[in-house]
């Protein structure tokens, strides 16, 4: 039973309603701070385990940024428990309550709290109760500040597991870093595709809409190849702009090229002087030196007997004919012979409008191909050199005077190993007309390495055709060196192994994987046949 | 109406206010004695209504509460528990079924708390052919001699039954038929008594004190919930352990006899039952008690699995009164003048155990009132 306290006066009962608030105020404070810690501390325990996580996935794929994402949610979850903590800080009823639970104090506390404004003798008698038993205890004793052990535990074990997850070595720092330097390579390349873009931007020569479309193609692959996330993508990437850039292409334009340079070595050959100069001004592309000796011929033509008319028109008939590949050069050169012939001024002056025109058109077909070619060899540029660097070799792509380029690739690891084999391919190179170095190289071990544009001017010197075969797996060394037009494009990627060999080995792959049963039995004669039919072919 | 009932099993002493005459429909005023009582709860309630119970009178019902237990203690041995439970519910103005094989002392406890409190007593041994004007009184044809004449004339006269008395033992309550028990009904919730068109009051305090016989079940009749529920406690009355049986023997078989000595009057009583009334509850504490008496509801979303599954009905409102009320006495039995959660999860047995009615799966698995009540309690939530 409890002691019955003596009677008081009223003014001491309400007396008691305020020091029931002064009573729980140090009990508030110290349970706001331990609130306080206990938040704080499960927030940090939380924050660390969010970040271990974080940490971990980022030694299972590439995550650049995954420290300062962790060290942010880490922090995050640190501030926002802290924020909780300071955000609800316990009220006096919430007080009363929590002391009556850690004291047992059997909800003395909190309904004393509740009926702290009322004055009836139980309800004083209660309060004052209330205050007795809470006078026993102190804050610092009865709400401890100290962490429970498994609490210290629990951090303990996350803390170890963060350091750990810190200090070790990541695998995926390797590939971060391969990853950053791919980037760094690919920027460089995008700013030289730029450069390229804007160098052939100035060229008036190459017609408005063919600088068009070579700009577009550029920007285009200029804008994903910085998007690229890997080499293979980037070299895909450069695959399809070159693909692009090659249906700009005009496919005649070397044939036209080539007829017209034999058509102007047929009018150089001539007797007549202005024809010669003609010869001269279409081979050097001199379209004020064509007029003006077009005009002269004109005004020869008035002076000239039949006799001599007729042996310019075979002149210029046969000149015409040398330009068959070429129709609008040889059909107005055609035209040109007919009005000479006739010796009609009329018909001439038209005539000599038409071979000008001609003209004209083929050195602004000239002008595209070459500007194609530009941004064609800028682009295989690209890709070698980020192929060299990705697999460790040196590459370099050289600019010659002249604006004349020349190219030159090694990637001599290829084709060493088997297991590549089927993914790489690359850094043949081909010397075009105009000294593109050029090349693709394909999976499957083959490479082809194409180079047809003929020389800007038309001097007949073609560049020839190569075929490069690679085979996985066997290594050799060579050269490919292609000439064109006093440019050169080295190619030293791999080995040209012969024909006969790549199907001797793949035929005796084929008996190996017959042999051991690799092939469906039903299919075994049907690969059988296939190389024999290959072996008599070769 | 039939004559005075001569049942033997009705041996309670006189009605405390005797055969009074009456005028068929006219309403018979109490004796000076009820007045009295009447008028003493009457100034308690208007106290409280001012500002409550003094600081006395909290003293005086910790001191009688006390030299009431200690006197029944002193007598019936074993019991303690029986005792604060019976205790608690006389304290908080209510009845209670006492239920436990025979001989452990239910009568005796009975007998000593009418002693102890200076009560009217009587008892009521149900039977099968115990009838209902056996116990609340009946209405007989008596001879008056008329003093102005030379004969006398015949007047109808209420003759009251056992049931007019402050402590009522209802024996075995559970053997009489449903008709006889629910005669009990409205002198346990209304504290008054209707014999033909009269009704007349109860003497106050008014207690009913039922036992019975869980063993012997053939020829019983179970009681109704609606009469269950007026119960303010169930009290199982469980077979003492060997120290008290020694002394059982030592204070019952030896050549002196025992009688508790009075503690109370009814009139401290109803001060002391309007005393505990007037103990504060904390808002959290009534929230907790309906959260207690919702999930005895197997409808209601946070009742345990055990009463989802066991449970056909659960505690009436009554049963919340009945917690708050005896947590409040218990408060001040324990020294406290607030009731607590703990209050609540004590008195939670004694008052819920009655009113959860298993429903055929509970009752087929063996399923307990306590197991569930248990149950009630580990899961409702106290904050």
């Amino acid at each position: 039973m409890a002691t019955i306290a003596p009677s008081r006066p009223v003014t001491q009962r309400i007396a008691d309603g305020k020091s029931l608030s002064k009573a729980l105020y140090p009990w508030r404070r110290r349970l706001w701070v331990q609130q306080m810690l206990h938040w704080t501390g499960t927030g940090l325990i939380v924050g660390i385990i969010l970040a271990c996580l974080l940490l971990l996935i980022s030694r299972l794929i590439p995550w650049a940024s995954a420290p300062s994402w962790a060290t942010a949610l880490g922090m995050a979850c640190l501030l926002c428990s802290l924020g909780v903590a300071l955000w609800y800080r316990p009220s006096f009823n919430r007080t009363a309550r929590l002391v009556d639970g850690r004291l047992t104090l059997h909800d003395r506390l909190s309904t004393a709290w509740e009926l702290r404004d009322e004055s009836a003798p139980l309800i004083t008698l209660q309060r004052r109760d209330a205050l007795n038993q809470l006078g026993k205890h102190t804050p610092v004793t009865a709400v401890s500040l100290r962490p429970r052990r498994s609490f210290l535990l629990l951090f303990a074990v996350v803390v170890i597991a963060l350091a750990l997850l810190v200090f070790l070595p990541n695998p995926m720092t390797a590939v971060l870093q391969q990853q950053a330097a791919l980037q760094a390579r690919i920027a460089r390349q995008v700013a030289d595709i730029n450069r390229i873009r804007q160098l052939i931007d100035s060229q008036t020569t190459t017609s408005a809409q063919e600088r068009a479309q070579i700009d577009k193609i550029l920007r285009d692959a200029a804008a994903q190849l910085q998007n690229a996330r890997n080499e293979a993508q980037a070299q895909q990437i450069i695959a399809q702009a070159q693909a692009k850039l090659n249906q700009l292409r005009d496919l005649q334009a070397a044939n036209k090229a080539q007829a017209q340079a034999a058509a102007s070595s047929a009018l150089q050959n001539s007797s007549n002087s202005n024809l010669s100069s003609a010869g001269r001004a279409l081979a050097n592309g001199d379209g004020k030196g064509l007029d003006a000796a077009l005009q002269k011929l004109a005004s020869q033509v008035n002076g000239m007997t039949p006799a001599q008319r007729a042996q310019l028109a075979q002149q210029l008939e046969q000149a015409a004919n040398q330009a068959s590949q070429n129709p609008q050069l040889s059909s107005a050169l055609h035209q040109l012979a007919k009005a000479v012939a006739d010796g009609s001024p009329s018909e001439v002056s038209d005539a000599v409008k038409a071979v000008e025109a001609a003209s004209a058109q083929d050195t602004t077909n000239q002008a595209n191909a070459s500007s194609i070619d530009q941004a064609s060899q800028t682009l295989q540029n690209v890709a070698n050199t980020l192929a060299a660097s990705t697999d460790g070799t040196s590459g370099q792509a050289q600019n010659q005077g002249q604006g004349q380029t020349s190219g030159q690739g090694q990637t001599p690891g290829q084709g060493q190993n088997p297991g590549q084999g089927q993914n790489q391919g690359q850094g043949q190179g081909q010397g075009q007309g105009q000294g593109q170095g050029q090349g693709q190289g394909q999976n499957q071990g083959h490479g082809q390495g194409t180079n047809g544009a003929g020389g800007a001017n038309g001097s007949g010197n073609q560049a020839g055709k190569t075929e490069q075969v690679y085979v996985p797996g066997q290594v050799g060394a060579g050269t490919s060196t292609i000439t064109g037009n006093g440019n050169n494009g080295v190619v030293q990627p791999g080995s040209p192994v012969p024909y006969s060999q790549v199907i001797a080995a793949y035929n005796q792959m084929a008996h190996d994987a017959i042999d051991n049963s690799d092939i469906p039995p039903d299919e075994k004669d049907l690969v059988q046949n296939y190389f024999n039919t290959l072996e008599g072919q070769h | 109406m039939a004559s005075k009932s001569e049942h033997p099993a009705i041996n309670g002493e006189q009605s405390a206010w005797g055969a009074d005459s009456e005028v068929e429909g006219r309403f018979i005023a109490p004796p000076p004695q009820e007045a009295e009582t009447e008028a003493a709860i009457e100034e308690v309630r208007t106290q409280n209504r001012d500002e409550g119970p003094s600081e006395t009178d909290i003293a005086s019902f910790m001191d009688i509460a006390q030299q009431l237990e200690d006197e029944l203690n002193s007598i019936v041995v074993g019991q303690e528990r029986v005792i604060r439970e019976l205790l608690l519910a006389l304290l908080a103005g209510g009845h209670v079924l006492l239920e436990g094989v025979p001989g452990l002392g239910k009568t005796l406890l009975v007998h000593t708390l009418s002693d102890a409190l200076a009560l009217k007593f009587a008892r009521i041994q149900f039977t099968p052919d115990l009838m209902p004007a056996d116990i609340v009184g009946t209405t007989i044809v008596s001879e008056q001699s008329d003093n102005n004449a030379t004969g006398s004339k015949r007047v109808f006269s209420f003759q009251p039954g056992p049931i007019f008395a402050n402590i009522v033992l209802a024996d075995e309550v559970n053997r009489a038929t449903p008709k006889t028990q629910s005669a009990l009904l409205e002198g346990m919730q209304e504290r008054t008594v209707s014999v033909g068109d009269t009704t007349r009051p109860l003497p106050s305090p008014f207690f009913v004190l039922a036992t019975q016989n869980p063993l012997e079940m053939e020829g019983t009749y179970p009681l109704p919930e609606a009469q269950l529920d007026r119960f303010l406690f169930k009290v199982l009355v469980r077979f003492p352990n060997a120290n008290d049986l020694m002394r059982i023997i030592d204070t019952t078989v030896g050549t002196q006899t025992y009688r508790a000595k009075e503690v109370a009057s009814g009139k401290q009583l109803l001060h002391l039952i309007a005393t505990a009334r007037a103990v504060p509850v904390a808002t959290h504490v009534k929230e907790y008690a309906v959260r207690l008496l919702l999930a005895t509801h197997p409808d209601h979303e946070d009742a345990p699995e055990k009463v989802h599954k066991f449970v056909r009905y659960g505690a009436s409102p009554r049963g919340l009164q009945a917690i708050i009320m005896t947590g409040k006495v218990r408060a001040l039995l324990e020294g406290r003048y607030n009731v607590s959660l703990e209050d609540l999860q004590n008195v939670a047995f004694p008052a819920l155990r009655h009113r959860i009615i298993l429903n055929f799966d509970g009752l087929a698995d063996g399923v307990t009132s306590e197991e569930l009540i248990e149950a009630i309690i580990e899961e409702t939530e106290t904050q």
